[in-house]
């Protein structure tokens, strides 16, 4: 048997609740266990070092989204990222970039998230506005049921946000999370919306056409969503709609 | 749908914009900034082969020139320099268009270009570097590139020795050195970047591979050009008398 590595965490510590908190690096020390990931160490260390730690977590299998932070210069999430993959045995830890923090590692993406959804209006409009819960739902291809799928793996984690520098340098852009969900609905044969009502809200220099293609969100992405295709999709079908206007 | 909350006020303001303000202009500017830069990063390509003939000696250069020039319109078999001059203002032309648009993407104010530096010091992301260096290139551009074609314009002789002087005699290799790294990198970078935005490619990392590969093979054979005309120049007596084949 090996003897087990001791870990070095560098993790950003500030709270900006506290006015005379200045923001520092502070270094943690755990022997790594087998099957470690960067989620179980943060626990442990909170458990056995430092209770005043924080950082966000609820599912720890990569299904919520909240633990997503800047793992040595990678956003990610950390319940699925292994300490093993770090051979130097030293790893630093930072809050996602893009959003406002709460304090230490845990920042505040379900704002965002919320006001991103009703900026874009991220929810169905369906074609028949009667509501009559009798009524048998209209039986959807299970081929459209498997693309809607596909992007409705999404799990907000916010990490295409911090990875995208065309975001950093323009805050009004949508983003490719906005770009996913508005993807999603535009293949929704239940919403009502066409090609002209997308154009609206996303043909322009904050939607699809304010993409310079910097890939940061499909290289990131946890979820290995295809950000780069839907991206790509998008901008042909507003390119396309915009005859009409 | 709901009636629309707006007073009447803001409804005419924003009533029927015109010009580049119509919404439609943003998907248009985004397809002519990809059409005008496929169009360039083509022709570069062509451009570098065809003065690459000098490798293959004189008479190919002269033959290819000559050609391009349409000499096999004429009687003598010698081409319209005055091609050279409308073309080049054509190119000329293309690019003022391509650099309108791709303004749109300059971070235009020091808080977004703080933002990028630090974007790309803290997560560090390949395609995001080339896309910088693509930016960087790009504004260099706009100044080299009117520089090239305004000498074609004005000056448009091209062939074996009368390019040669101009490399040499009237200092155009101080232009090409700085011209050749810029223009290739932002050119295949960009049709690199052209084929993953509109989703041509799903092969993302081949072709970035096959762009880095295109990028080295252009530079090699702009140099070894660059440095056969400077050669050529230099053995050339002033005043410098045109290349007659056969001689």
């Amino acid at each position: 048997m090996n003897q087990a590595r001791q870990l070095t965490f560098s993790i950003f510590r500030y709270d900006p609740q506290d006015p005379n908190d200045k923001p520092q690096m502070v270094n943690y020390y755990i022997t790594e266990t087998p099957g470690m990931t960067v989620f179980i160490a943060l626990n442990k260390l909170r458990e056995t070092q430092d209770p005043s730690l924080q950082f966000d977590f609820v599912c720890r299998a990569g299904i919520c989204g909240s633990c997503a932070m800047v793992i040595n210069g990678k956003p990610t999430l950390a319940c699925r990222t292994l300490t093993a993959n770090f051979p130097s045995a030293e790893i630093s830890l930072m809050p996602l970039p893009g959003f406002e923090l709460i304090g230490d590692l845990s920042v505040n993406t379900g704002k965002f998230m919320r006001e991103l959804a009703e900026r874009l209006q991220l929810w169905l409009h369906p074609s028949d506005t009667a509501m009559d819960i009798h009524r048998i739902e209209a039986p959807m291809a299970p081929e459209e049921a498997a693309k809607l799928y596909e992007l409705e793996r999404c799990v907000e984690c916010g990490v295409c946000v911090s990875a995208c520098a065309t975001k950093q340098m323009r805050d009004t852009f949508v983003g490719a999370v906005g770009l996913m969900k508005i993807a999603r609905f535009e293949l929704d044969s239940r919403d009502s919306r066409t090609s002209d009502d997308f154009y609206h809200v996303i043909g322009n220099q904050d939607g699809v056409f304010g993409c310079m293609t910097l890939l940061g969100c499909q290289d990131a992405c946890p979820k290995d969503l295809p950000h780069m295709q839907q991206i790509a999709y998008l901008r042909r079908k507003m390119s396309i709609s915009v005859s009409n206007l | 749908m709901a009636a629309n909350p707006l007073p009447a006020k803001a409804v005419l303001l924003t009533d029927k914009p015109r010009g580049f303000s119509h919404p439609k202009w943003a998907a248009r500017a985004d397809r002519l900034q990809s059409v005008t830069g496929v169009l360039l990063g083509l022709f570069l390509i062509m451009h570098l082969h065809f003065e690459s003939s000098i490798l293959l000696g004189k008479e190919a250069f002269y033959q290819v020139a000559q050609f391009l020039e349409g000499g096999i319109f004429s009687e003598t078999g010698h081409g319209y320099p005055i091609l050279t001059q409308v073309f080049s203002a054509f190119m000329l032309l293309i690019v003022v268009v391509h650099a309108v648009f791709a303004l749109r993407r300059f971070p235009s104010q020091i808080g977004q270009w703080r933002a990028l530096r630090q974007q790309m010091k803290f997560l560090p992301h390949e395609d995001t570097h080339i896309w910088f260096w693509q930016m960087v290139s790009g504004f260099l551009l706009f100044f080299l590139v009117p520089v090239h074609l305004f000498a074609m314009m004005t000056n448009p002789e091209i062939g074996p020795h009368l390019s040669a002087e101009r490399v040499v005699h009237h200092n155009a290799w101080m232009l090409y050195v700085l011209l050749l790294p810029a223009v290739t990198v932002h050119a295949i970078f960009g049709l690199y970047r052209v084929s993953v935005k509109w989703g041509l490619t799903t092969k993302r990392f081949a072709l970035l591979k096959f762009a880095k590969v295109l990028i080295a093979y252009l530079l090699v054979l702009g140099v070894a050009s660059l440095l056969t005309y400077i050669i050529i120049g230099r053995s050339l007596s002033l005043p410098v008398v045109p290349f007659v084949p056969g001689l």
